[in-house]
């Protein structure tokens, strides 16, 4: 599954890194704390998370992750979605839970296969 | 909380429930130094021992009299998470000064967020009390005393609505001169 697919399927808005919509979406993470996030994201993840600063573009690049989602109706700051328009990270808004868009993810297969 | 100013605003109205009339509040952003402090200070009732002692643990708050609440526990985690610290000093009947230390460069550190909107917010909430506010980044600084323009903010408000909305634009864009000035040196 792409990102573009996901944009698709939970009509998430579109807001940076449009030329990141074909990147593959093999996992999933949520989570706040960057630090932890920087050492337990698996590659190629969507990450959902309520940060909005810049620093969420240099975790994603860094995890080489397939997108960032910003859940419960936060908005990214005006500087990162310059960066993410610059890495070509896609970033998505969901205006529910980080909880509730996951089970959806992986009730599409998101992740199962990533755990075996 | 996402952004420190959160964390100010909820400081600056512990003092405020603490009965001061004078708020002074200090950002300095000293990232040579990788250093981001934030001190509230009032004139308040100050915070009594027993409760100082406690001031780490969330579940033990003051919300009968609101002399603190759960915010400082929450600042303080969030400081010693970024290799910072707490520091309150208080005093009966004189007031509080709280300071909290952040690692500039620290990953987990929170973006300041709009202080702008908080000092506004601060200004229009508590038409009685002073706000003294000063802003510093390595090498430049700004500052805003209520005490200094209350009489033209007073005739302002009175006849003209939107002029608060355009003393936050002012310290909006004030503040933008700090910031983008510091990160093209």
């Amino acid at each position: 599954m792409m990102v573009k697919d996901l944009v698709d399927e939970f009509d998430l808005e579109l807001t940076a890194g449009e030329s990141g919509l074909d990147r593959k979406v093999t996992d999933g993470y949520c989570g706040d704390l960057l630090s932890e996030i920087m050492s337990n994201a698996p590659r190629g993840c969507a990450w959902m998370t309520v940060q909005g600063h810049q620093n969420i573009v240099a975790v994603a690049v860094q995890r080489e992750m397939a997108a960032i989602i910003i859940t419960g109706g936060q908005t990214p700051d005006v500087e990162t979605i310059k960066k993410a328009d610059q890495k070509g990270i896609p970033i998505l808004l969901w205006p529910n839970s980080s909880f509730r868009l996951a089970g959806h993810l992986f009730s599409l297969g998101i992740g199962t296969r990533a755990a075996e | 909380m996402r952004e420190l100013s959160l964390h100010i605003l909820d400081i600056a109205e512990n003092g405020i429930v603490a009965g001061g009339n004078c708020i002074w509040i200090e950002v300095d952003e000293a990232r040579k130094k990788d250093q981001f402090k934030i001190r509230v200070r009032d004139n308040g009732s100050g915070i009594p021992m027993e409760k100082l002692e406690n001031i780490d643990n969330p579940f033990i708050t003051s919300r009968a009299t609101r002399s603190f609440g759960l915010g400082l526990s929450l600042l303080s985690a969030a400081a010693k998470r970024c290799d910072g610290a707490l520091r309150i000093d208080t005093q009966s009947g004189k007031g509080t000064e709280v300071e909290a230390i952040f690692r500039y460069h620290h990953i987990d550190r929170a973006p300041l967020g709009d202080m702008a909107a908080t000092i506004t917010t601060l200004i229009i909430g508590n038409p009685e009390i002073d706000f003294i506010y000063s802003h510093r980044t390595d090498d430049k600084d700004f500052s805003l005393d209520t005490r200094q323009i209350r009489a033209e903010m007073e005739k302002l408000s009175r006849s003209d609505p939107g002029s608060l909305q355009r003393l936050s634009e002012t310290i909006r864009s004030s503040l933008k001169t700090l910031t983008t000035n510091e990160s093209m040196s």
